[in-house]
């Protein structure tokens, strides 16, 4: 924990000077704690900080797993930069695969399609993994159940 | 009663001659005739191989019935057909009507977006940058000219 509070600390310093020229008295850190909108100088606090910000990045990462939320509340900044990690790490935006193709109707007589969506003990991949949107995955569910009630594909393993 | 659309897969043991599926398939369009309904489309897939064994084969010769249907008995009375034939080891009927009412509407959908798009394209440049106002007063101005 304590290295990742110093990491945070070094990209906030080029956000800080920002905030100092409107206050008159640069010395006085602790007290710019009380005026917690501007947060951005007392760079360990922000982590106690985030929750009632949490609500924005939380609805922006939609990607989440897990640590998505912390990783968006880190871009308060992220709004313009999008994959910009303050940790180093980056996280592509995924896109729903069948949006981009402009499906309309999931085909379960294509198993071969299908198979991409399951895992190796057959079972359907979740959409944080694969990105896809909730009506597509709600077709896509539909499909390949359909697809194992006639055989074209396993429900468990594949044997 | 309004028409619908389904699709009727199933699957015969592999080591069953072409012509008794023939015959089947005979018997099942003329009950499909008797109540006026109309196979869309015929495929013959073959003999492939099973995801999970059924009733001990691990290949199966499917076939794939596309059907109209008009009255409400009529899947009823080939799903019995299936189900009594011993060569069928498999079967399913899936309602299609309802999906390809969905995908139509979208695609209609998708199509009235796009022959509005012109207008929306210009807007979604303006939007990129601060030029929103720029951009219009162009278009005017070439419009002018």
């Amino acid at each position: 924990m304590a290295d990742e509070t110093q990491k945070e600390s070094q990209p906030e310093q080029p956000q800080a000077p920002e905030p100092r020229p409107h206050e008159p008295r640069p010395q006085d850190q602790p007290r710019s704690a009380e005026g917690a909108p501007v947060a951005a100088p007392a760079a360990p606090r922000s982590a106690e900080s985030r929750p009632p910000e949490g609500g924005r990045p939380r609805g922006e990462g939609r990607g989440g797993e897990g640590r998505g939320p912390r990783e968006g509340g880190g871009g308060g900044a992220g709004r313009e930069g999008g994959k910009r990690g303050r940790r180093g790490f980056y996280r592509k935006k995924k896109v729903c695969r069948f949006c981009v193709d402009r499906v309309d109707y999931i085909d379960y007589k294509k198993p071969e399609q299908l198979m991409t969506f399951i895992q190796e003990r057959g079972k359907i991949m979740p959409r944080r993994i694969t990105g896809t949107c909730s009506r597509h995955q709600r077709w896509l569910a539909e499909a390949i159940k359909r697809a194992r009630n006639i055989a074209l594909m396993p429900f468990g393993g594949a044997r | 009663m309004d028409e619908r659309l389904y699709d009727m897969i199933f699957i015969c043991r592999p080591a069953t001659p072409e012509e008794e599926i023939d015959k089947l398939l005979a018997t099942l369009e003329h009950t499909i005739e008797e109540r006026a309904g109309k196979v869309e489309k015929k495929e013959k897939w073959g003999a492939r191989k099973m995801a999970y064994r059924v009733h001990r084969h691990r290949e199966g010769y499917y076939v794939l019935l596309v059907l109209r249907a008009t009255q409400g008995d009529m899947v009823h009375e080939l799903e019995r057909r299936l189900k009594v034939s011993d060569i069928v080891i498999k079967y399913m009927t899936v309602r299609l009507d309802e999906d390809m009412k969905r995908q139509k509407r979208l695609a209609q959908r998708r199509e009235k977006k796009a022959s509005r798009r012109p207008r929306a394209g210009g807007r979604s440049h303006g939007h990129g940058g601060g030029e929103q106002p720029a951009a219009p007063s162009q278009a005017q101005a070439q419009a002018q000219q």
